[in-house]
């Protein structure tokens, strides 16, 4: 009888919290909070904050073409695996005190498991045939390298503060960086983590993809690059894909660094963890978006390796000499 | 009957291993003009080596026990060892295993791979003679019965590298591997005669109780000697270019035994000479020069992987830059570090064997391996295509993959070593490590895109998927290689953490053959946490039943409508969109896929393109630099 009301639990945590239905409708949310601000921001009225969802249903409703050149099983295949990836990366980072799946997965896992929608973002494009996806799949893998080094540096910083605070040396569990904030206050508040922030905070807007880092889709040049040749339900899941991948950052972000506000309420705090995302897209996102023009892809490679890069390794400095 | 149980004794499988691949080679080579009789030795012999392996290891691995083997009597004169050793700890039956089942493989791969080339006959020969030779380099307990087994092993993988000498650049590639080959080889015989010449033996374990000893000016060069000796033979940097030469030349089969065995032969000498015969691991600067150029080696092979527009060359220098990892991990001397490195090891031989395999099934189909005349592959050869993703996958390490669980551990290694040592160099080695494997990601996303996806050029509408044969092949390796990747548990358990425990024991290998093992240095291996955690099956579980609950919602959704709309013929919609081009112009090669990267590397990859002139005698050159520096450090830290 444990046994299936212990089955039930994780399966709810898979499907409603904080799973597939509290990604889809805080995703889709962040995602009309993040057109409405830049739409004010540019003196526009913009759409209403419900419009991703009227998006993401009108969508599902329209046909869905797959190319007769295309490779129909990875091309219907791919948003689907993305979708179900990140819903899974979801599951494995803390709301403050609250792990749904603890001890499966740390950082460096978590840094692997991000590349998994990429890859099949890429493949699903790659499937379709078209020439634009192979621009645009180009552009998306030098985005993601751009991406990742200052990412990692970011990571081990932060691996290497807790680690030494808690006197293991290292550390790369997400619970224990939530346990030691819990203890010891936000990793924010300490001078050295602050460049690893500010770092992070400009890697999520090339993470998502969104402007001024979205050379992968530039609409107005590449046709949307790999989504080209996506119609219907398909395009619908990659989108909405899109709008979970904003919610995983910028929880990251706040587990990372903005932990140890909780209330230990369990409802409480998903409403403050979806307060805190909405707050870290505003600055990362919708700010940047606004104000920017978008980069060329050789542009982002430079900014990421140098601009961003950085700042996360001043912190990874500081961090390794204890300060 | 007491015969027959002396005969079927353990100890004598080491020896039987070994001569089961000669004895089949002989024979194919007298009696294998018959194609039937041919394939029936061909896979008995490697059957027969699989199983005796396989055998040792309940007394090797889980009894712990250390065969010491004399062949004929052992003779003692004067206290110094006389006669042909083997000697088989749990390290030796590792490498020994690995190449046993790379060879098992990739024999069976070769029956129809090879089936449409002349001279089968010296094929098998040769293949079953450099197979015999990594077997034996790998169990011999003794310093010139390795150099003989090199250079078997160099010989036959230098004839098989020209073996389509049809081809363009085969014979050259083949030229180039002799010439470096030989001089690698020769390195060893020099380092081999010099410590003969200081300690009267050449028993390894004998040598392992006298050499630290007996440290001065001669034995410090024969280090040096000895160490560039089996890098050559690992290809490590800077011996790299040979590699992609070679593997762009060999048949498939042989590439696979070439990157996935012979290179390991060259980590296993590197790992014999620096934690047994020196014992000289636990300096801080023979890690130094370990790590060093294991670092080069996989960032500097990975970026000139990501400008090769031929699959195999491409494959050849991705080989390189994860035997560096292989590297890095093994010199950071650690038990963490060695058991992290030894997983890349199999992980290496398994993935890299599959993305061979299917290269050569690429190639065996279309007749090419250039990225820029292929595309769109996945609805021609869609199994091909999947063991192909699973292989690419695995080295790009990206989970539940074989490929993330060692690389797992090769950055906790790293990062760890980093904290414990407070030398700031080994965080550097770990975000290399990092960096190294989303170059990797990228080169592979680079393969699909232009191999399996993207557009089908009309030459090769009439492709067909490969024979049944190379696809099962292919099948054990993928299937290994999830098994590796989903259970990394019993991995270390049962195969890294003893041949690294055994690593760390150079008293008892000393005294497995009668020696006095008392003042062997024992480095302390120490023991270690894990920093983080990684749990594939339930992270695979929740993945599945998450796919379920998506999938679920898109059929119920409208996503059912695919599968029933059948594409009509000759209707614009179904067509792609070209934006008014036309088909033929608008084909995107492998070539310069990423611009954005390189464009801001141009300075480095321009250096680099000077440097790798493909020209033997810069190659040569080269070595012979090595060898300088590498002697000069060595006489200045041993």
């Amino acid at each position: 009888m444990t046994v299936i009301l212990e089955a039930l639990r994780y399966l709810g945590y898979v499907l409603v919290f904080p799973g597939f239905l509290f990604c889809f409708l805080a995703g889709m949310l962040l995602c009309g909070i993040d057109r409405k601000l830049v739409a004010k921001m540019q003196k526009r009225v913009g759409p209403p904050i419900l419009q991703p969802f009227y998006d993401f249903f009108k969508l599902c409703g329209k046909e869905t073409i797959v190319p007769a050149a295309a490779e129909r099983i990875s091309f219907m295949l791919a948003p689907l695996l993305g979708l179900a990836a990140l819903v899974v990366i979801q599951l494995f980072i803390p709301v403050f005190s609250f792990t749904a799946f603890y001890g499966m997965a740390d950082i460096i896992v978590i840094l692997y498991l991000l590349l998994i929608p990429a890859i099949s973002i890429i493949m699903g494009g790659a499937a379709s045939g078209s020439p634009y996806a192979g621009v645009g799949l180009s552009r998306e893998m030098v985005t993601i390298i751009s991406c990742e080094l200052p990412l990692v540096l970011v990571l081990l910083a932060v691996a290497k503060t807790v680690g030494s605070a808690m006197g293991t040396g290292l550390c790369f569990s997400l619970s224990d960086i939530a346990e030691y904030q819990e203890i010891n206050g936000s990793l924010i508040t300490r001078i050295s983590m602050l460049p690893a922030a500010a770092a992070m905070l400009l890697v999520i807007p090339g993470e998502t993809g969104s402007h001024p880092f979205d050379t992968a889709e530039a609409e107005t040049e590449i046709c949307e690059g790999l989504l080209a040749e996506y119609s219907g339900a398909a395009l619908g899941v990659f989108k909405l894909s899109h709008a979970v991948k904003m919610l995983t950052l910028s929880s990251l972000f706040a587990a990372l660094f903005l932990g140890g506000l909780g209330t230990g309420i369990l409802v409480l705090d998903a409403l403050l963890l979806f307060l805190l995302c909405a707050g870290i897209t505003a600055v990362s996102i919708s700010l940047v978006h606004a104000v920017t023009a978008r980069l060329k892809i050789e542009q982002i490679f430079k900014f990421y390796w140098t601009v961003v890069s950085l700042p996360a390794l001043l912190s990874l400095v500081l961090a390794w000499y204890g300060l | 009957m007491n015969l027959l149980g002396n005969v079927l004794s353990y100890q004598h499988f080491p020896i039987y291993a070994i001569m089961v691949l000669f004895m089949g080679s002989f024979l194919i080579a007298a009696f294998g003009e018959n194609r039937r009789v041919r394939n029936i030795l061909a896979l008995l012999s490697i059957t027969a080596s699989l199983i005796f392996s396989l055998l040792l290891i309940n007394p090797v691995i889980l009894r712990g026990e250390i065969i010491g083997y004399w062949m004929g009597a052992r003779s003692i004169a004067g206290g110094y060892a006389i006669g042909i050793a083997l000697e088989v700890d749990a390290l030796s039956l590792f490498f020994a295993l690995l190449a046993a089942c790379a060879i098992f493989v990739s024999g069976v791969y070769s029956i129809q791979y090879m089936s449409r080339d002349d001279n089968e006959k010296e094929y098998y020969t040769l293949y079953l003679l450099l197979c015999g030779g990594v077997m034996g380099m790998v169990l011999s307990g003794d310093l010139f019965n390795m150099f003989i087994m090199v250079e078997i092993l160099t010989f036959a993988a230098v004839a098989l590298t020209a073996f389509r000498n049809t081809a363009r650049g085969a014979v050259e590639a083949a030229f180039k591997y002799l010439v470096v080959g030989c001089m690698g080889s020769t390195f060893i015989l020099v380092g081999t005669a010099m410590l003969y010449a200081q300690t009267h033996t050449l028993n390894l374990a004998q040598l392992a109780q006298l050499v630290p000893g007996n440290m001065n000016t001669a034995t410090k060069a024969a280090f040096a000697l000895l160490f560039v000796g089996f890098g050559t033979k690992a290809f490590i940097v800077p011996f790299h270019p040979l590699a992609a030469d070679a593997h762009g030349a060999a048949p498939a089969s042989v590439s696979v035994i070439i990157s996935g065995v012979l290179t390991k032969s060259g980590i296993y000498g590197i790992i014999r000479i620096t934690y047994f015969l020196f014992q000289s691991m636990g300096l801080g600067t023979m890690q130094f020069l370990l790590v060093f150029i294991g670092s080069v080696s996989m960032f500097v092979c990975v970026t000139m992987a990501l400008a090769q527009h031929d699959f195999k060359r491409l494959l050849a220098f991705h080989s390189i830059s994860q035997i560096g990892y292989v590297l890095t991990a093994v010199g950071l001397c650690t038990a963490l570090g060695l058991s992290a490195g030894l997983y890349h090891a199999i992980n290496h031989t398994l993935f890299k064997g599959l993305l061979f395999l299917a290269a050569g099934a690429v190639l065996h189909e279309t007749g090419t391996t250039d990225l820029n005349k292929l595309g769109g592959l996945a609805r021609k050869m869609p199994h091909t295509t999947v063991l192909f993703l699973i292989g690419a996958l695995s080295i790009s390490g990206v989970p539940p993959f074989n490929g993330f669980a060692s690389k797992w551990l090769i950055y906790q290694a790293t990062y760890q070593k980093a904290v414990e040592s407070g030398n700031i160099g080994f965080l550097l080695v770990t975000v290399i490590a990092l960096i190294t494997s989303v170059l990797t990601l990228a080169s592979f996303v680079k393969v699909s895109h232009s191999v399996f996806f993207g557009q089908l050029p009309p030459e090769l509408e009439k492709v067909k998927e490969v024979s049944w044969g190379m696809r099962f092949a292919m099948g054990i390796f993928a299937l290994l290689c999830i098994v590796t990747g989903l259970f990394p548990n019993l991995v270390t358990t049962y195969l890294t953490e003893p041949a690294a425990a055994a690593a760390f024991s150079v008293q008892r290998y000393i005294e497995a053959m009668g020696f006095d093992g008392s003042a062997a240095v024992e480095i302390l291996a120490g023991s270690f946490r894990y920093a983080g955690v990684w749990e594939p099956v339930s992270w695979l579980l929740v993945l599945c039943i998450a796919l379920l609950a998506v999938t679920i919602a898109a059929l119920a959704g409208r996503y059912d409508n695919v599968s029933l709309c059948r594409t009509a013929a000759g209707d614009s919609k179904y067509q792609l969109f070209y934006g008014g081009e036309e088909q033929s112009f608008s084909q995107l090669g492998g070539d310069d896929m990423f611009w954005g990267f390189k464009h801001n590397w141009r300075g480095y990859f321009s250096f680099m393109h000077r440097l790798h002139s493909g020209i033997v005698n810069d190659y040569a050159l080269w070595a012979v630099a090595d060898l300088a520096l590498v002697m000069l450090f060595s006489l200045i830290v041993l």
